[in-house]
């Protein structure tokens, strides 16, 4: 009997585009596999299919002794520049605003159990991922996600990813009103949309429901929507141009009151705005908040409303609105007070961090903290179930990667709880510090560079007992495996940021701490960082932090204000004790990640015999542009914009010229010779370029000396010059490092003696 | 029937005694990829989903199949799943499985420092596959004579068989103890 397929299983049960879609991407495989389809066609092609590359899909492999390749049976076969065919990668399924059924979560338990590591994992935008799935298995995977309504297209590549909202909508007590449909009909409108294909990078666009709090997150969003209402009549505030990653940008105003029916003709024009000037051969300048910067809000506000007047009328643009209730959700159990009395403390616990009242009397939502945002195959089939018993059926993820039951009975609190506890997920904390995130980092992500799931599982370990404290237990902690910032750590009170640093001639796993982002508002601004610790000491850190918060905050003041009152220079004395890494022989733990035991990256760095007793001219360079970062930034918290930006771009000129000498000997102090040698040696011969991002680093320096003489006074553009600065000068570690203490006969050999 | 074609299965054996903590197999599933202890598949990478309560432990991931130190049904054990690149039927992948989780057992055993210890008395068998195999009563009466064939040659005796998370969302499962 010939084999059943899932294809042949499922016939005639899948909605008709989607599974066209499907049979397409399916036959793309095989052409590929053919070696008819190029690999970087074929790279985008699955992306814009969620079907990403995972950590070491190059086919190399550290294993702590040095890069070693990794045998995979493909042979040459790629499926896109530099990943193999066969290695592993991530399946990421979009969730729109997190919303998913009993079934629907049934059935990603299923996948997970057979194609990938049993594990789902919710991203900090109300994804879900698996792990260590084939590209050869994802087409069937596909099917059965659409058997249950849900389509992995667009959820990576150059398009509008998952459409984010707050997990409280629609029964949340401040919100102006439900955006649920809302962002269900921008959703459905922009998916596939042909306005939206043509993007040089993704597009991120999220939901609030109000201004105050930060569910939605709207404004490190490319766009963002928060309903309000206004003499009966529902609006959205919309902004544009918010980012995270390398330097991060805060969304400006692009329509103050944007009634509901024009969100989807705007959000088209912008969509087209964005498509057709928006950069598309830099990728590192493509997002639109480098649009938004090129013009100015207010040109790209006049661009968008011509765009908005040339757009042909869509009935889809208000069809939605004469069923918005069509997104509603009923409960499946009358409502009933909460007995705290008498219950068990540890559910009492968890009431008062993991339940949150609903707008509806009776009402709650139950948070269940997942740690990691890691839940199993068998957990995710007790909560499919438990959403049947008590809810009605709605659970929704959020960007603090956990998972949300609406809709319980207070009455059923308790049994719930009980139920939740057993398989392992009623722990308390939600929200907490005791409840940290985190991006995948080096753990999978290919770009990660400090283990920050690592160091976050240490973080959980640790900080229980700070969660038993008021003053820290709203403190939120978030960290990023690498600049690109998944981890969402800029708008934590303590953020960290995986970087790397070359101590005795070892890498040695570091975290910049970034401090004084605020959660609330929507995420309205964003820390700075004060200094990097090794990846070890970064639990203490947080210790002596929250310990010298306690100690030291006046009144009721939160930590943002408190860092903002001591300023960074009291804090870097405050971290001091933890910031530098012993010598191997004293403690050769510190050259490890979290939770893995290779020697981190030696691999990478041929150490030469005496490298651990003799420290190179260029260290000296690296360490004091860090000491002039940081007296740009304690002049910026002072206010002296100027100031900050000029000692900013110095120590770029610093950072750049120790390189230069390292490499080229001599260069002269003058930034614009500085400039001219780092172009020669370091850029014109590609040493400098990041494997990923390749020149972008260097960019934000020659960009700061075109604009040396900083007339602005705009903190947010001097923030953006410390931030770009920052990441110039962990690019010069990186260069540094990949140099070796002794640059490669071969980097030596590709320059002339410098003739300054 | 079609559960011959299925690919994916699982076994398990449960560590005995006192089992190590899971982080303390991580450093040994590193060493068992940078010696490429397992001649035949690329061994790829390590995971630790320690903070998962009952769930897959520490992942030794590898091409065509994967080591778990698995926790799931609370109980400590080192699980083999075929995953992929395997020829034949499922009785030879049964019979594959089965030798790659005594040898891995054995070889865990081997690493004194772990102190571990797995007993042969008690097998997990699961078929991960809900195409060809579903958790219905007719995958389990196909599945049970080949898994006892298997399971006496691998185990060298009579065997009892029960079929477990009958009626679950689960994936086929039965449970084989020694007579
Ligand atoms: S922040 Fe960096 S390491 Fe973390 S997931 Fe994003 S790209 Fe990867």
């Amino acid at each position: 009997m010939p084999a059943k397929t899932w294809k042949s299983e499922l016939a005639g049960r899948l909605p008709e585009e989607l599974d066209r879609e499907i049979d397409l991407f399916e036959g793309q495989i095989a052409l590929r596999k053919q070696g008819k389809m190029d690999e970087r066609l074929f790279a985008e092609t699955r992306l814009r299919r969620g079907v990403y590359g995972q950590r070491y899909d190059n086919g190399l492999r550290d294993d702590g002794t040095g890069p070693k390749p990794l045998a995979f049976p493909c042979g040459e076969l790629t499926k896109g520049p530099d990943t193999v065919w066969d290695a592993p990668g991530m399946q990421r399924i979009k969730i729109p605003y997190g919303k998913m059924s009993a079934e629907q979560l049934d059935m990603m338990a299923d996948l997970a159990e057979e194609l990938s590591d049993a594990i789902l994992h919710v991203t900090t935008r109300q994804d879900i991922q698996l792990h260590f799935v084939h590209i050869e298995d994802t087409p069937d995977m596909h099917r059965r996600l659409a058997s249950v309504g849900i389509t992995t297209r667009e959820a990576c590549g150059n398009s509008v990813r998952n459409i984010t909202a707050c997990q409280f909508a629609g029964v949340c007590n401040d919100e102006s009103f439900d955006v649920t449909p809302y962002a269900e009909a921008m959703t459905r409108f922009l998916l596939g949309h042909p306005d939206v294909q043509e993007f040089g990078r993704k597009f991120k666009i999220a939901f609030s429901g109000c201004d105050d709090h930060p569910c939605g997150l709207v404004t490190f969003h490319d766009l963002g929507a928060v309903g309000f209402v206004e003499d009966g009549k529902r609006y959205f505030k919309v902004v544009v141009g918010g980012g995270l990653g390398a330097v991060p940008v805060v969304a400006k105003v692009l329509a103050e009151k944007c009634p509901e029916e024009e969100l989807l003709p705007l959000t088209q024009a912008v969509s087209r705005v964005f498509a057709r000037l928006g950069e598309k051969q830099s990728r590192a300048r493509a997002r639109i908040k480098f649009l938004m910067q090129k013009f100015g809000i207010d040109e790209l506000r006049r661009l968008v409303e011509e765009e908005r007047k040339l757009l042909r009328e869509d009935p889809r643009w208000t069809d939605y609105l004469s069923h918005l209730s069509a997104t509603d959700e009923e409960p499946l159990r009358p409502g009933g007070p909460l007995a705290l009395d008498g219950a068990p403390a540890t559910f009492r616990a968890w009431a008062e961090t993991n339940l949150r009242p609903q707008a509806q009397d009776g009402y709650y939502v139950a948070t269940v903290t997942l740690p990691l945002g890691d839940f199993s195959s068998d957990q995710a089939r007790v909560l499919a179930d438990l959403a049947r018993r008590y809810t009605g059926d709605t659970l929704r993820c959020t960007v603090e990667q956990n998972v949300a039951l609406r809709w319980v009975s207070g009455a059923d609190a308790l049994a719930l709880w009980e139920a939740l506890d057993a398989a392992g997920l009623g722990a308390p904390g939600a929200g907490t510090i005791a409840d940290p995130t985190s991006c995948p980092g080096t753990d999978t992500c290919k770009l990660g560079i400090s283990s920050s799931r690592g160091l976050t599982g240490e973080l959980r370990k640790r900080l229980t007992v700070l969660a038993d404290d008021p003053v820290t237990r709203p403190l939120h902690v978030k960290t990023s495996g690498c600049f690109n910032s998944c981890g969402q750590h800029h708008v934590a009170d303590i953020g960290f940021l995986g970087v790397s640093r070359n101590v005795g001639g070892r890498k040695v796993p570091h975290f910049n701490v970034v401090l004084g982002g605020q959660w609330t508002e929507n995420a309205k601004s964003y820390g700075l960082v004060v200094g990097a610790v090794p990846s070890k000491s970064a639990p203490e850190a947080v210790e002596v932090l929250t310990r010298a918060y306690q100690e030291g905050r006046e009144g009721d003041e939160s930590f943002q204000a408190w860092v903002q009152r001591i300023g960074k220079g009291t804090i870097r004395k405050l971290l001091e004790p933890v910031s530098k890494a012993p010598s191997y022989e004293e403690d050769p733990s510190y050259y490890r990640d979290w939770g893995d035991p290779r020697e981190y990256g030696t691999g990478d760095l041929g150490v030469g015999e005496c490298a651990g007793e003799i420290v190179p001219w260029v260290e000296f360079g690296l360490t004091t542009s860090e000491q002039e970062q940081y007296e740009a930034q304690d002049l910026y918290d002072a206010g002296q914009h100027q100031a900050a930006a000029a000692k900013a771009f110095a120590s770029m000129v610093t950072a750049a010229a120790a390189l230069v000498r390292h490499l080229a000997g001599q260069v002269r102090d003058e930034p614009s010779d500085v400039v001219a040698a780092f172009r020669r040696h370091l850029v014109d011969t590609e040493l400098f370029f990041d494997p990923f991002v390749k020149g972008k680093f260097a960019d934000y320096f020659f960009r700061a000396f075109e604009r040396r003489k900083f007339e602005t006074d705009d903190p947010e553009a001097v923030h953006a010059l410390l931030d770009e600065a920052r990441l110039f000068l962990e690019a010069s570690h990186a260069c540094y490092q990949r140099l070796g203490a002794t640059p490669p006969p071969s980097a030596a050999g590709l320059i002339q003696p410098a003739a300054e | 029937m079609t559960i011959t074609h299925a690919e994916r299965l699982q076994v398990k054996l449960y560590a005995s005694a006192t089992p190590p903590a899971g982080e303390d197999l991580v450093p040994v599933f590193h060493r068992w990829i940078r010696e490429h202890v397992v001649d035949d598949d690329t061994l790829i990478d390590v995971v630790d989903y320690g903070h998962v309560k009952d769930g897959p432990g520490v992942a030794l991931i590898g091409h065509g199949a994967d080591y778990f130190y698995d926790e799931s049904e609370g109980r400590k054990g080192l699980l083999f799943f075929r995953k992929r690149a395997l020829e034949g039927d499922l009785r030879g992948r049964l019979q594959d499985a089965f030798t790659r989780t005594l040898e891995g057992a054995a070889r865990l055993e081997g690493e004194g420092a772990l102190d571990v210890a797995f007993g042969r008395d008690e097998v997990l068998v699961r078929i991960l596959d809900r195409l060809h195999a579903p958790n219905d009563d007719a995958s389990y009466a196909a599945l049970e004579p080949l898994v006892r064939e298997v399971a006496e040659a691998a185990l060298g005796g009579a065997v009892t068989l029960e079929r477990v998370g009958a009626g679950t969302k689960g994936p086929l499962s039965v449970r084989v103890r020694r007579a």
